[in-house]
């Protein structure tokens, strides 16, 4: 006798991180993501060719090309395909039409996009530190990246949520405010996850003095200002939610 | 009848219908300097209606606005008695299929249908393939929508929409892309659906197919309402709008110059070897034209309006 098993009803925050799933490890989206880890290898390979201890020149690297460029722009893609890129076509209207609140939905994309990401980003750090012949970073180069990952998705979400160019805005946001602006002043630096990842890597993993900036939480007090990152940039994204305009793709 | 007034009656005007499921209070909705709905005063009851009106015309923003996905500027959209924008439950009432191409990627037409149930909650999983099985995509049910065709991935929203099981229905051109076969199907479950007491509300380009669906119409026309009512009674309606008559005949010279002379005829052309009549009074035209014709003894081979199609209605209504 062949019993029918009907499909299990999931609870919506659920559905919400499986189907974000769903989407970003979809088709050519795995280019896109895996793309930047191998590049984070990559950058494990040239810090080899640097002439100081492995570990001094795997921080060096990281700090400036990890944190500064591959996670920003991995982070990117995957927070505009959680959210923004659906917005834009259109059929964000599936999930929006629902009587799940806005924060559940919110959280969900994030979480779908934070385990796709923390993971693969974590896993390529650490790869990139070993192969840099920093073996001995390679933990905290995960925990900075996932810690980043987290909050660098947030505040892409929430940029999705706010602005309809949101990979434009969000280049934007790395680039011109991160990278310009938080280089320059230390109020913009303690808002910005890229710098917070690598002062949480930096002292972890007790990196060279010239990478510390006395001006910005460092290690533990970093990961604890990620945190607050991530919070802040979901509850906007929540509240932005429930106030989209969705006027298509058309529009 | 029609409704030509920015401020109707209720109780009489067409555009309202009694046990409105569906209220549209003077709602204006804009974006920047367009106005996209202007004042806009209707309702929406069991059955389908089509709603109609030229591109631009607001048809789209009206349909989102009833849905919740836009908020109004003005005015006040309720749906079985709360506002979808700000009370979340009524989307457990109200479906929409968007005009969007977009589908989500990677996901099947069940993914999508499984995705929607588990947003709603739906206890009974069987109306998945129920309502795969009711747009006829069974057979694809586990194939992924990148590969299909705009009908299918039509198909596919209207699956998901009726997962929701809705008491309204917001269907925004759901027959683009669909083959003839397919358009007779889904008209056909879309009547279905109206007859078991739902509220349908459906747009389309191609109107005759509107006409052969919906018993009702609401006209818009750049924001604002034109006309309420059956499509028939519309046009009846509208008789200082000149209508056309296209006769086919053996001396359509010799008959038009003798019905321009009768009061009932407003004009006559000619397309070619046949005869257009233009008149206001199509009553007295249906008498006076066999009449003429058999007194000059001339045989009629045809006689058809030009104009008493829905895409006439746009056009007198648009000028």
């Amino acid at each position: 006798m062949t019993t029918v098993v009907a499909p299990r009803r999931r609870p919506p925050i659920v559905a919400v991180v499986v189907y974000t799933l769903g989407i970003m490890l979809h088709g050519k989206r795995w280019v896109g993501l895996a793309l930047p880890c191998a590049t984070a290898v990559l950058f494990g390979l040239l810090a080899r060719a640097l002439e100081s201890s492995p570990s001094e020149d795997f921080a060096q690297v990281a700090s400036t090309a990890l944190f500064g460029l591959v996670l920003p722009v991995a982070c990117l893609v995957i927070g505009d395909s959680a959210l923004g890129s659906e917005i834009r076509s259109g059929s964000f209207a599936f999930t929006w039409l629902s009587p799940v609140p806005a924060w559940q939905i919110a959280l969900g994309r994030w979480l779908g996009g934070a385990i796709i990401g923390g993971g693969m980003l974590a896993v390529a750090f650490a790869l990139s530190a070993v192969v840099a012949g920093a073996a001995e970073s390679a933990d905290e180069a995960a925990v900075a990246a996932a810690f980043g990952t987290m909050a660098y998705i947030a505040v892409f979400l929430a940029i999705g949520c706010l602005v309809r160019r949101a990979a434009a805005w969000s280049l934007a946001y790395v680039f011109l405010v991160e990278r310009l602006l938080g280089a320059a002043l230390a109020g913009i630096a303690q808002i910005s996850p890229g710098w917070e990842a690598r002062a949480v890597f930096v002292e972890l993993a007790n990196g060279p003095t010239e990478l510390f900036r006395d001006d910005i939480p460092q290690g533990s007090a970093a990961i604890v200002r990620l945190v607050a990152i991530t919070v802040v940039a979901l509850g906007l994204a929540s509240w932005r939610l429930s106030h989209l305009r969705l006027s298509g793709s058309t529009d | 009848m029609s409704s030509l007034s920015p401020t109707p009656t209720p109780a009489q005007d067409p555009a309202f219908v009694p046990d409105a499921t569906v209220s549209i209070t003077d709602v204006s909705v804009w974006f920047g300097q367009k106005v996209a709905l202007s004042e806009l005063a209707c309702s929406f009851g069991a059955g389908v209606t089509g709603l109609l009106g030229p591109n631009g015309a607001g048809k789209t923003t009206l349909m989102r606005a009833i849905t919740g996905l836009l908020p109004v500027n003005q005015g006040n959209v309720l749906v079985a008695g709360v506002n979808p924008r700000s009370d979340r439950s009524a989307h457990r009432r109200v479906a929409l299929v968007p005009e969007d191409e977009a589908v989500p990627r990677g996901l099947t037409p069940r993914g999508l249908c499984r995705y929607v149930a588990d947003l709603h909650q739906v206890a009974d999983r069987s109306i998945i393939d129920w309502a795969l099985h009711a747009v006829d995509l069974m057979p694809v049910a586990d194939r992924r929508m990148d590969g299909f065709s705009k009908g299918m991935r039509q198909r596919s929203k209207v699956a998901a929409a009726l997962v929701k099981n809705p008491l309204v229905l917001v269907l925004d051109e759901p027959l683009n892309g669909a083959d003839p076969v397919q358009r007779l199907a889904l008209i056909s479950l879309f009547r279905r659906l109206g007859d078991e007491g739902r509220t349908v509300i459906v747009s389309s380009h191609v109107l005759h197919e509107v006409e052969s669906m919906a018993e009702r119409v609401i006209v818009i026309v750049r924001g604002r309402l034109a006309a309420a009512g059956g499509h028939h009674a519309i046009r009846d309606a509208m008789d200082t709008v000149p209508r056309h008559v296209l006769v086919r005949c053996a001396d359509a010279r010799r008959l038009g110059s003798s019905l321009a002379t009768l009061e009932a005829v407003g004009g006559v052309s000619f397309e070619g070897m046949d005869l257009v009549v233009s008149t206001t009074r199509a009553r007295e035209l249906a008498v006076a034209l066999p009449q003429t014709a058999r007194d000059l003894g001339i045989r009629l081979a045809e006689v058809r309006p030009l104009d008493d199609s829905l895409e006439s209605l746009f056009r007198e209504l648009v000028r």
